[in-house]
């Protein structure tokens, strides 16, 4: 016997990798923008701070509502979207959209912790040394973050999978097309289909535990350089 | 160079208008007098109100000409206190950070990697990771580091400031032979008297960002009132003397000041260089007012006080015997002897109490 259904199968694999897209589209932006927040002074930095927090602090339905007003097709963006052949409302994009909102502010906030201890010394005596701005962001900023940076990954990660309230307005719980396992579990609880819920539920633990342990595995052996 | 520069700091503004040539130029003063800063300007870390600054006959900053150049085009090597290491490179990556400033090949020069790795001893360390190193190994890095990137000038920020007495003396000849090897320009800070005799040939005395004294390190700290600052530090006489003979039996050489008075000092083998410097303790020299009959010292110089100053309950003298010695007693002793300037003395002197450098 198959122990998981294909649809469960469908499910999981369905989530995971929209969630690491979800991950890997916000990472050059969240470090870029983390860099900015911790280095540089400019105009309205605080008004643009308090921007990429909202999410954080918005009930996710809000969040999503306001997404289904931008990318809808009869908004300037959503038409100017549409025109080229990009829907993004109701299909996996949506939820790779919705992903990727609500888990920037937790991506953000670690990895600028991280920037803001790297000690600015050192960027100071490596750009007297002739290095540029960028050569110092990658070859001494960005390494000796690092930790925060996966740390901040993984955090958005794991809330990129739990996602629910902003992904089931922007892109809906439609099943095998946009259902990821926070929706699923939803749904088959109010199918009453138990036996369903629990298997995702089982998933959903046993990923929450593997991304933990992993990153204090990861956290504690950084420690030695 | 020419430094001429106002910089605002939390407690008072640093105003220094200066202009000098000199191998190593050391800016000496107490902590908190705006010596760090100093050097972050010259680098280009920190903003300046206005001022300007030519290094080598290139302006790297002016307000009025409204120049100012980045710090990564500034050309100029930063030692700065705690080192600053990167800590994630090893100790060769760290070195070569700034090598390709200006593209290898663009200046041949005298400066290579094996060339300053071999001055500065640190061939063993170049594959170990910067946490592995010890203190005074890791300003030997920093140093290198500094050099390689082949600069006009180099900033030392304190080098030996964290390090301890017997490590200090390790490092110090390193420094020497930087400043005689590469032809580098070094500006020297340090609130250490020994240092400024030691390695520098030109000083400015800075206090609570002023500029107090300026002139050879000899000529200023003798005609200044450098020593009320260095209350706490230990006070030392450095002088540059030429070797005579040496006894390995009797376990003493004996050397000679400019003057011709001669010294004896523990023994070592004849060396290749004539000059030596040699250092006394400004604590370890005995004041008499009578030459003293039957007692074990080697050294026994006449000479006359040429000034007294009092701090806390501690005199120090400038005496003059052939050479300004410092000489630190306690203020009791001062008034037991009535020593004043002008009084005649002998300076009684443990041959073991000196030491080469």
């Amino acid at each position: 016997m198959v122990f998981f259904s294909f649809e469960t199968w469908q499910i999981t694999f369905f989530s995971l990798a929209v969630g690491l897209a979800s991950t890997f589209l916000i990472l050059p932006f969240g470090i870029a923008l983390s860099w900015l927040f911790a280095r540089k002074e400019w105009p309205l930095k605080s008004v643009v701070e308090t921007i990429v927090l909202l999410p954080l602090v918005m009930p996710p339905v809000s969040t999503g509502l306001i997404l289904l007003k931008i990318f809808g097709r009869r908004s300037p963006v959503g038409q100017w979207l549409y025109d080229r052949g990009v829907e993004i409302v109701f299909n996996w994009k949506g939820v790779l959209i919705a992903m990727a909102v609500m888990s920037f502010p937790l991506l953000v906030r670690s990895v600028r912790t991280s920037f803001a201890e790297v000690n600015p010394r050192l960027e100071q005596i490596a750009a007297t040394l002739g290095a540029s701005t960028l050569r110092i962001v990658f070859v001494i900023t960005i390494p000796l973050a690092y930790r925060g940076i996966i740390a901040g990954a993984l955090l958005a990660f794991s809330r990129a999978l739990g996602e629910f309230g902003a992904t089931i307005l922007l892109a809906g719980n439609i099943p095998g097309k946009t259902q990821t396992l926070s929706l699923a579990i939803f749904n088959f609880v109010q199918l009453g289909k138990d036996r369903e819920a629990y298997m995702l539920l089982g998933i959903t633990v046993f990923l929450a535990f593997a991304f933990v342990w992993s990153s204090e595995w990861l956290l504690r052996s950084g420690k030695a350089v | 160079m020419l430094l001429r520069c106002r910089i605002p700091l939390a407690n008072f503004e640093l105003a220094i208008d200066v202009s000098f040539d000199a191998r190593v130029t050391s800016i000496f003063g107490p902590s908190g007098s705006g010596k760090t800063s100093l050097l972050d300007a010259i680098a280009g870390l920190r903003s300046m109100t206005a001022g300007e600054i030519e290094i080598g006959g290139k302006t790297i900053f002016s307000s009025t000409r409204a120049i100012n150049r980045s710090p990564q085009d500034r050309e100029v090597g930063y030692v700065p206190q705690e080192g600053a290491l990167f800590p994630h490179l090893s100790v060769r990556r760290n070195i070569l950070f700034g090598a390709d400033r200006n593209g290898y090949s663009m200046k041949p020069g005298r400066i290579t990697m094996d060339h300053v790795v071999e001055i500065l001893e640190i061939r063993d360390l170049l594959d170990r990771f910067v946490t592995q190193l010890s203190g005074g190994e890791a300003q030997r890095v920093a140093l290198a580091r500094a050099i390689l990137s082949r600069p006009q000038l180099l900033l030392l920020d304190e080098p030996l400031a964290a390090l301890d007495i017997g490590l200090k003396e390790r490092i110090l000849p390193y420094l020497a032979r930087v400043r005689d090897e590469f032809s580098i320009p070094m500006i020297y800070v340090t609130h250490n008297l020994t240092e400024v005799l030691t390695l520098a040939d030109w000083v400015l005395m800075i206090r609570r960002g002023q500029l107090i004294a300026q002139g050879v390190p000899r000529e200023v700290l003798r005609s200044t009132h450098a020593i009320a600052q260095i209350e706490e530090e230990k006070v030392e006489n450095v002088f540059t003397v030429t070797f005579v003979e040496s006894d390995a039996e009797a376990g003493r050489s004996r050397v000679r000041f400019e003057s011709g008075e001669e010294l004896l000092i523990p023994y070592f083998p004849r060396p290749e260089n004539r000059f030596l410097q040699i250092r006394i303790n400004a604590d370890d020299i005995i004041v008499g007012i009578q030459r003293p009959a039957g007692i074990s010292a080697g050294n026994i110089v006449p000479g006359v006080v040429r000034g007294v100053e009092r701090l806390n309950g501690q005199a120090l003298l400038r005496v003059d015997a052939g050479e300004l010695f410092y000489v630190r007693l306690t203020a009791s002793a001062v008034g037991r002897l009535g020593l004043k300037e002008g009084t005649a003395v002998f300076l009684i002197m443990k041959t073991r109490s000196f030491r080469l450098l």
